[in-house]
């Protein structure tokens, strides 16, 4: 039978892997952890980074920064403990890759819990993971700060053991640039959103385009985009018509890029086009096109808050940049807010770190972070400008890296 | 004793499983429980896949749908309540199956399988556009409740439940009847399933099972969103699991999930990077390697020990209808268990056709061609090739409707009727290239027609009963051989035996004895008329022999080009200067 | 709402509808003649998007350059995907051929998206050419568009004229039209097959490239355009070229309009409704007499 001819080697490759699996999948894993109270083994912290799938696109290189964070932690010593005399513990990560898949998510998380039993959860992102994790959490009792989850109403479920550290909230996301505009001359009149199918987009939309209103200004247009959307005619036709002084696009960066190349094709006359994800991934892919644009930036470098030398080094290392990666400030952030906690508890003791976490106050490059009692925090953000190819920060001045150019010269 | 090992052996595997959430092991606890899930979603597709035939890539978006009507029902003002939501969940999904069946099941094949697709991303853009319902991206949050320990039984007795669904549908006539469907639906409509109705039964327990495993996760996970429940990145990965298996297979689905669910954790847990190449690579070798899943690959079943796993359901179900067969009925004798009666002449003719005509396009395949058939009578029909015979008796049996004129039979306008309900009136058919359901036993081919006529006789019996038709066509030695590996002749004796088994009133008998030997046909002449004489069928016999019509038929028909030239006794209508230039010069031709 | 705002939305609906017709005649090519239902397609022009974007970042060549480079590697690949992955199932029952495809072109998804996303990173990417904009009282139309506007004309004529023209196009159109007769009458399939395999991914490579240069393409985007592409055939008819060109210019105006007048969050579902409601309509896809 000639169609047989491969089937041994095959056969030979599927039985090793039948194999694999029933040797390795299918014995219990040695545990990793530290015995609570142990001062020498490595404090374990469990996360799933989107590798693959669909969130994949937003996550480039985290396992990697990851890894380097734990070594630059441990270069310093690592996490010091009270209870250890105030020796130092090193840091450790158990890593998996969710996916982008919630069902995957949680299996691996309970899998962290009771298989690698790891101490403490960090980072999961998304809404779709952030809504079904954190239970796990709860139940098992872990201490969890997660990273990009942003959906406010995720955190308003009775969570005892759920904190996450989203840059910025939605409350706070653009309060900067509104100030800005209330200072500026000539003086906005118009505004017109632009919004992306995205809880997290819509809910800043909705907090927004209300400030919008009780500062004055009016809302001409409120438009919502979904992911897919590649021919952006019909929503720049409304918008050409109805003639705003300012366009706020709140928009992941990805599906706005030729959001953003046709508003320059279609030459959108405005003082201001505002971006709520000027990314460097944005500017790869839009070039000169973001000349002028003014956006939100989480953090930057040369601001140098608490962690600001970490951070930086940490993505040098990776080769990742802020501006490139703009998830990856609320990322490291899970991190850091879980390691002071660790170190305000003194002990790796979870009850002793939940209080610890409860209503806290923790350092972070761009400034505290201060979590309300549902755990969510109040992070926000500055406001940039795109000039002559470089990111400037505008707005608040004392920490401005140059003046902001208004009303923008490449929207007239 | 095989069976009994089975249950014990299930028995144990169940209970094992069921004692699983207890032992704190919650890992184990959450994989197994997307296995269960996995499995249902699996199984419940492969009824309408594997035994029914129709690729329904879009199953995915009924385990949505209940995800979300559960989601909403639950998180709504009215009584909060599990089982409320589920029973709500269970209701829509149904509902929504039950609608979406109609015009779905006008597609077949590659078609049908697209067109399923389809209402993925239509559902997400639904779900995620009407957010007064759905809540839009947002998703939908349910309070936390830490239910998954029962979520894990509630999964497990319906992970038990598909399975055992699974051994029912197989025995019932409603399995034979997707199996049927899956070989020729055509046909199986003429000996008279009524086709709508089942798949619509099928596809609504399919997605039933599928919304009750959405309705489920979603209590377990507490949160569902869009993309987690119409997701293609998540939608095709059942299916897969399936194929991988072996579509069909009563133990296909359960080994193609355990299988993937394993390679998947597995390279999850161990491997950092291209673990969906690495998957992706499992995938495309076994399409390559092992298209029929891997069970079906000859390697596998030739290992004794894996015996059990690889058969067919065919074997499991001749298993059991051999028990039966032995026990109730020791001699098989030519006789059929049909009323015997008496072929009388009646005032009112049992069929009558008024100014039938047929168009296929431009093509005027019938010309009005009126004629009556007495009960009891056996009519000859003949013409050339391409004169219209075959169309006729597919008008008759309704497998073409009528462009004019009308036919009658027993009185009744024929009109508006399916081919299902012909059947049911007492119209049997053969086709002149045979078409038997390939993948049944020949017995079964049979037992179908017992099972979906007037009777409605369960299959034990059918396939009992069955034999005695096989036996009067002498096909019985062969009753358990697949029907595709028959040989042409025996093929048509096949077609001849479901025909009768169907208990005709009028029998249309389409070249049932071209390429027989002249010894064979005499014989055939003789069952012919046997049919009537002992059981007061009717016959309507197309046939090119004339020696074999001449001694069969009380009646000669002659059609040309869509018109009836001729109608009268043999011996008048085969001296007919018409006929014999039309008809019998061509008769010449053909062997 | 003024005229050239409706004008306007319609040159952009041309321009992603001509892309998406692209993308259809090499699925309608492979479809009809080789009767493969390839759940790859619309990946080949996500990997092969990304990679001209690469080439782009790294070397600045023009686009038509990578274009030489790029097609012909791709009509290869899907040549060899074809004789050495999708052919053998052609011995295998009906059933199992099926199957056997589903599982091979599913896998072969799979692979494509993950070692794109591993070599290239999962990041979204396009090829940005400046190019000056020509207005005509309000409608803006830029050279780029312009261009690609004529390559997918142009395009369309070229497969038109090699289907109706040469020895391989008569060959596609008997066996579409009639496999049996057309093996009997010495279209040797398993060459003309394969060819067509290789020129349907050809001409999704040039879609690709067209693509990425308006618009941005990830390893994962395919899929999508794949259902839009099979929504093209089913409603254009199968092998019918012209008609996947107009049914895939009204789709992209269909989606623009739909934007423009009910809201963009809804465009993504007119190819899904389009489809099924042709579907029910037409069970059996559109046959459009052939003139």
């Amino acid at each position: 039978m000639k169609r047989f001819k491969h089937m041994p080697q095959f056969l030979t490759w599927l039985t090793g892997i039948t194999a694999a699996i029933a040797t390795v999948g299918f014995a219990v894993s040695t545990p990793a952890n530290a015995k609570i109270g142990s001062c020498t083994e490595p404090i374990v912290f469990g996360t799933t980074i989107s590798e693959s799938g669909p969130f994949s696109t937003l996550t480039s290189n985290w396992r990697k920064m990851t890894e380097i964070f734990a070594e630059e932690i441990n270069k310093e010593g690592g996490i010091k403990l009270a209870s250890c005399g105030g020796k130092s513990v090193p840091l450790k990560f158990a890593i998996y890759d969710d996916q982008s898949v919630p069902a995957t998510a949680v299996q691996l998380y309970e899998r962290m819990a009771s298989v690698d039993q790891v101490d403490f959860f960090v980072g999961p992102d998304w809404s779709s993971l952030g809504g079904p994790v954190p239970p796990i959490a709860e139940r098992h009792g872990i201490p969890i700060v997660m990273g990009n989850v942003a959906t406010p109403s995720l955190y308003q479920r009775g969570y005892k053991w759920v904190w996450g550290t989203p840059a910025p909230a939605v409350p706070r996301w653009s309060e900067r640039y509104f100030d800005m505009l209330t200072h500026v001359q000539p003086k906005p009149q118009t505004i017109f959103f632009l919004t992306h199918d995205n809880p997290v987009m819509k809910a800043i939309t909705a907090f927004w385009s209300r400030k919008a209103a009780a500062q004055g200004l009016k809302v001409v247009g409120e438009e919502t985009f979904s992911a897919d959307l590649k021919d952006f005619t019909a929503l720049i036709a409304k918008v050409r018509g109805a003639k705003p002084d300012i366009v706020y696009l709140s928009s992941f960066d990805n599906p706005s890029v030729p959001l953003v190349q046709q508003l320059r094709q279609l030459k959108v006359h405005a003082m201001d086009v505002h971006h709520t994800m000027l990314t460097g991934a944005l500017a790869k892919q839009v070039g000169n096109d973001l000349e002028g644009m003014t956006g939100e930036l989480t953090w930057f470098p040369s601001v140098k808050g608490p962690y600001a030398d970490l951070f930086d080094r940490v993505m040098q290392r990776t080769g990742i940049t802020m501006f490139d990666s703009i998830w990856t400030l609320a990322r490291l952030d899970s991190y850091i807010v879980m390691i002071q906690a660790i170190e305000k508890a003194g002990s790796v003791d979870r009850e002793k770190v939940q209080k610890a976490l409860y209503k806290g106050t923790f350092k972070s490059p761009a400034g505290d972070i201060v979590f309300d009692e549902h755990g969510f925090p109040d992070t926000g953000a500055f406001t940039i400008q795109m000039q002559n190819g470089k990111v400037q920060v505008i707005w608040p001045p004392d920490v401005a890296t140059a003046k902001p150019m208004w009303p923008s010269p490449t929207w007239q | 004793m095989n069976r009994a090992v089975f249950a014990v052996v299930a028995t144990i595997v169940v209970a094992g499983l069921a004692v699983l959430p207890l032992l704190g092991a919650p890992y184990w606890t959450t994989f197994v429980f997307s296995i269960l899930i996995a499995y249902v979603l699996a199984q419940s597709w492969d009824w309408v896949a594997g035994e029914m035939g129709y690729i329904n890539l879009g199953h995915y978006v009924f385990y949505g749908i209940g995800a979300y009507a559960f989601a909403i029902a639950l998180s709504s003002a009215l009584m909060p309540s599990v089982p409320l939501a589920m029973v709500i969940a269970v209701l829509v999904v149904a509902i929504v199956a039950a609608v979406l069946a109609l015009p779905l099941f006008r597609l077949r094949g590659d078609y049908f399988a697209f067109g399923t697709l389809a209402l993925l991303p239509l559902a997400e853009v639904l779900t995620n556009n009407n957010t007064w319902l759905t809540g839009g991206a947002d998703g939908i949050v349910l309070p936390v409740a830490h239910v998954l320990q029962a979520a894990f039984w509630l999964a497990l007795i319906l992970a038990v439940a598909s399975f055992a669904v699974t051994l029912v549908i197989n025995r019932a006539p409603f399995g034979f009847a997707l199996r049927s469907i899956r070989n020729d639906e055509e046909v199986a409509e003429v000996i008279g399933l009524p086709l709508l109705p089942t798949k619509i039964k099928a596809l609504v327990l399919s997605s039933l099972f599928a919304g009750m495993a959405g309705a489920i996760q979603a209590w377990q996970m507490s949160y569902i969103d869009a993309v987690t429940v119409f997701g293609l990145n998540v939608a095709l990965v059942p299916i897969a699991m399936a194929l991988l298996g072996g579509s069909g297979l009563r133990w296909g689905p359960f080994i193609g999930v355990v299988l993937l669910a394993g390679i998947q954790q597995w390279l999850l847990v161990n491997i950092t990077m291209l673990q969906a190449t690495v998957y992706g690579a499992i995938i495309l070798l076994i399409g390559r390697y092992m298209p029929g899943g891997i069970l079906r690959a000859g390697i596998l079943r030739g290992l004794p020990w894996l015996a059990p796993l690889t058969r067919e359901h065919g074997a499991f179900v001749a298993d059991t209808a051999i028990d039966q067969v032995v026990s109730s009925s020791a001699v098989m004798s030519a006789e059929m268990p049909l009323d015997r009666i008496a072929p009388r002449g009646t005032e009112t003719p049992l069929l009558v056709c008024r100014d039938v005509a047929k168009a296929f396009g431009g093509n005027r395949a019938l010309a009005g061609v009126s004629f009556n058939v007495a009960q009891g009578e056996i009519v000859g029909l003949v013409g050339q090739n391409g004169s219209g015979k075959t169309t006729l008796f597919n008008c008759i049996s309704k497998v073409h409707s009528l462009s004019g004129g009308e036919i009658r039979f027993s009185g009744r306008d024929l009109s508006g009727l399916r081919r299902d309900q012909m059947a049911g009136l007492g119209v049997g058919r053969t086709y002149q290239i045979p078409r038997p359901f390939g993948d049944l036993t020949v017995a079964e081919n049979v037992a179908l027609s017992l099972m979906f006529g007037p009777q409605r006789e369960i299959p034990a019996r059918a396939l009992t009963e069955a034999r005695s038709f096989l036996a009067y066509a002498e096909l019985d030695h062969r009753r358990d051989v697949r029907a595709d590996a028959l040989s042409l002749q025996e093929k048509k004796l096949l077609e001849f035996a479901r025909a009768l088994a169907t208990r005709p009133k009028l029998l249309l008998v389409d070249e049932i004895a071209s390429g027989l030997t002249p010894v064979e046909v005499r014989r055939f002449v003789d069952r012919i008329r046997a049919v009537r004489d002992d059981y007061g069928i009717t016959v309507i016999w197309v046939e090119h022999i004339a020696s074999a019509l001449n001694a069969a038929a009380d009646r000669i028909i002659v059609l040309e080009q869509g018109q009836l030239i001729a109608d009268g006794p043999p011996a008048v209508v085969f001296r007919d200067q018409r006929v014999l230039a039309s008809y019998l010069g061509a008769a010449e031709v053909v062997e | 709402m003024s005229i050239d705002v409706v004008l306007q939305v319609l040159v952009g609906g041309i321009l992603v509808g001509g892309l998406y017709a692209l993308v259809a005649f090499g699925l309608s090519l492979i479809y009809g003649v080789v009767r493969i239902l390839n759940f790859a397609h619309g990946t080949i022009l996500a990997v092969t998007g990304v990679a001209a974007s690469l080439i782009f970042a790294r070397w600045q060549l023009s686009p038509v350059l990578i274009f030489i480079l790029l097609v012909p590697s791709v009509f290869l690949l899907g040549a060899v995907f074809y004789r050495g992955l999708l052919h053998p199932l052609e011995r295998r029952s009906p059933l199992e051929a099926t199957i056997g495809t589903v599982l091979v072109t599913v896998g072969a998804l799979l692979i494509l998206s993950d070692v794109t996303a591993v070599l290239a990173g999962p990041t979204q990417r396009n090829i940005m050419l400046r190019s000056p904009v020509i207005e005509v009282g309000n409608i803006v139309i830029s050279v780029t568009q312009l261009a690609i506007l004529a390559a997918i004309v142009v395009m369309t004529l070229v497969i038109h004229a090699i289907l109706k023209a040469t020895w391989f196009g008569l060959a596609v159109r008997a066996v579409t039209q009639e496999p049996i007769a057309a093996e009997l009458c010495g279209a040797r399939s398993l060459q003309v097959k394969t060819l067509t395999f290789g020129v349907g991914s050809a001409t999704v490579a040039i879609a690709a490239v067209l693509y990425v240069l308006t618009f941005p393409v990830d390893p994962y985007m395919g899929f999508g355009l794949t259902v839009k592409a099979f929504t093209i055939i089913v409603v254009g008819g199968i092998g019918n070229l012209p008609g996947a060109l107009i049914v895939g210019v009204l789709l992209g105006v269909a989606e623009g309009l739909v934007g423009l007048f009910w809201g963009p969050e809804w465009s993504p579902a007119i190819s899904v409704i389009l489809l099924l409601l042709i579907l029910v309509a037409f069970p059996a896809g559109i046959r459009w007499r052939r003139g």
